[in-house]
């Protein structure tokens, strides 16, 4: 199938930055990294394999808070996932947006909701909670109380 | 004269055409209901929006002029009132003087000169941008009409007088009768869509875009008065045309008259119904490029005599 | 009943605020005004500008950037006026009840503005447009 055949392209362009390259259904794909290969994979899998970058999502679990890139190849149909975890309680990561501008806002938001600094983001500011909310309140972590935020 | 008389032709004329003018908005919403296949608003339903606003507070904007923005729908209404009762007059009675359609032409330009004053009173970005909108559609679509009535002057042998031309039409047959007047009615329909704000040319106040244009700011009396002063508008303008080119309210009668002041305004609403609205630079194309060359041709024949 | 009453009933003009819906409720609102309901034959006309309505109709959960801006657009509505709460997420949160962003119910917001506010609730998730049509027609009826 031609999707094994991206998923065989990953592993040997993306080496032995990949820590483990899953599929577990047709159309997906999760290559887990460690977070300071961030920019150099985003290099080989957006500049280099000509993919399209979606989106940025975030999720807090228990080893800390996991940062999924995710790039689409329109024309075989997949959506290649770079899984990355950071530790809490600073969370910290490289940006991508000086390679990607499209990334700036989504960054944002993350950083606001989940409260990663992004090293070298050119604009860390809040995005979507009001200005009245409170610093080092971060409502999509776990450990969220509503309290906190009044 | 008897200046008692005159106020009181001018009084009756003015609440004649206001409920004309009323009864005549509810037609052109109710026949758009029909073209939606939808029911549409009882006949009331203007009587009732007036009376409703008459009742609503007046929030002036501290941002505002305050005696601009509110004295500027008054004149408006004022000029589409006193353009109603010099066209009555002529009609009914043979009261008409020299000059006196130059005289409506000039005071149905009040009504739009009210919208632009109290839009750029009203102090909101919104507001003065519909202003401005209302500023460009004037210079478009003044040209073509006073060349449409130019044309009409001239069929009528040079008289400036309502009543000579409806005396004209009276003996010599109606001006849509020949090719000049059948360009030049056109031109001027299209023109009074412009005029009366109503698609494909309601760019002033273009709902979806610019929120309520130059009316934004307005709210209870003062925008009853804006109300009032498009009514009196949407009746004044038919009966112009009527007047001008149809033969009036005289020689074939009031039937006659009348029957052509619905076709009018029926055409109005049809056109209103089956067109998208034009940005503000198409429209000035439109009117300068498209419809002052026909209106000149319009004119050129008047005056060969066709 | 005065005129002004009278024709305060017969011809009541709707201004839409979202507050933070999810648009299912805008939808619904919007489609009264299809030819299948047909709300104009009541008077009912949706106009542009707060200054021009007499009936708010708000959807949405009250999100805490948008509770300042809906207190500025009642106080921007002439008096006397209505207001119609529609969808289960603008009469009490709904599901969305304990969200971080929610900053409280919509009628509390108008209540800090004005204490005297008629309001009308239209719950439903979203409330079928027969029941808004009917919830607006029985709030006029008791004004």
């Amino acid at each position: 199938m031609s999707e094994t055949e991206l998923a065989q392209e990953l592993r040997s362009n993306v080496g032995e930055m990949a820590l483990d390259v899953e599929q577990p259904s047709r159309n997906n794909i999760f290559v887990t990294i460690r977070p300071e290969d961030i920019t150099k994979v985003v290099r080989i899998v957006w500049d280099g394999m000509q993919s399209r970058f979606a989106i940025v999502t975030g999720i807090d679990v228990p080893g800390g808070i996991e940062i999924l890139y995710h790039f689409v190849f329109d024309e075989k149909d997949t959506v290649v996932t770079l899984k990355t975890r950071v530790a809490k309680p600073f969370p910290e990561i490289e940006s991508i947006t000086p390679i990607i501008p499209g990334a700036e806002w989504i960054e944002r938001e993350v950083h606001d909701l989940l409260g990663v600094n992004f090293r070298n983001h050119p604009r860390l500011e809040r995005l979507i909670l009001h200005d009245n909310w409170p610093e080092g309140v971060y409502p999509l972590r776990k450990d969220f109380k509503p309290e906190d935020a009044k | 004269m008897n200046i008692w008389l005159v106020i009181l032709t001018f009084v009756l004329a003015t609440l004649g055409t206001v409920v004309l003018g009323l009864l005549s908005k509810w037609v052109d919403r109710k026949v758009t209901a029909r073209i939606h296949w939808r029911v549409g608003p009882p006949w009331y339903q203007t009587f009732a929006d007036v009376l409703k606003l008459l009742g609503k507070e007046t929030i002036v904007p501290a941002t505002a002029q305050k005696w601009t923005f509110l004295s500027a729908p008054i004149i408006g209404f004022a000029g589409a009132a006193v353009a109603a009762s010099i066209l009555w007059g002529a009609n009914l009675t043979h009261a008409s003087f020299v000059g006196d359609l130059i005289v409506v032409v000039y005071v149905l330009t009040l009504p739009s000169l009210a919208i632009i004053v109290g839009g750029m009173a009203s102090g909101s970005p919104i507001a003065a941008l519909g202003a401005s909108r209302e500023m460009k559609l004037v210079f478009a679509f003044e040209l073509p009409m006073i060349l449409a009535l130019v044309t009409v002057i001239l069929k009528a042998q040079g008289t400036l007088a309502l009543d000579g031309i409806l005396d004209y039409q009276a003996s010599n047959g109606m001006f849509i009768g020949s090719v000049s007047g059948v360009i030049a009615f056109v031109v001027a329909v299209l023109s009074a869509q412009a005029k009366l704000g109503l698609v494909p040319f309601d760019i002033a106040e273009a709902e979806t875009e610019i929120i309520a244009g130059p009316f934004t700011e307005y709210s209870g009396p003062s925008l009853a008065v804006f109300y009032l002063m498009k009514a009196v508008l949407l009746a004044v303008l038919p009966i112009l045309l009527v007047t001008v080119f149809w033969g009036g309210f005289r020689g074939w009668g009031l039937l006659w008259g009348t029957l052509a002041y619905v076709l009018v305004l029926v055409l109005f609403v049809l056109i209103r119904n089956t067109n998208p609205r034009l940005r503000i630079d198409q429209a000035l194309k439109f009117f300068w490029f498209g419809l002052t060359p026909v209106s000149i041709l319009a004119v050129v024949l008047a005056g060969l005599g066709y | 009943m005065s005129l002004t009453m009278w024709g305060l009933k017969k011809s009541p003009w709707v201004f839409h605020v979202n507050t933070g819906a999810c648009n299912n409720c805008d939808i619904e609102v919007v489609n009264l005004l299809t030819p299948r309901f047909d709300v104009e034959r009541f008077g009912i006309q949706l106009v542009g500008s707060p200054r021009h309505a007499d009936a708010l109709v708000v959807t949405g959960i009250c999100t805490r950037q948008c509770m300042p801006r809906l207190q500025e657009v009642y106080r921007q509505t002439p008096k006397p006026c209505v207001v119609f709460i529609i969808g289960v997420c603008a009469c009490t949160g709904g599901i969305f009840h304990d969200a971080y962003h929610r900053w409280g119910r919509v009628d509390d917001a108008i209540r800090e503005v004005d204490p005297n506010a008629i309001i009308a609730y239209v719950p439903g998730c979203p409330p079928k447009p027969e029941a808004m049509a009917l919830g607006v027609l029985k709030a006029l009826e008791m004004l």
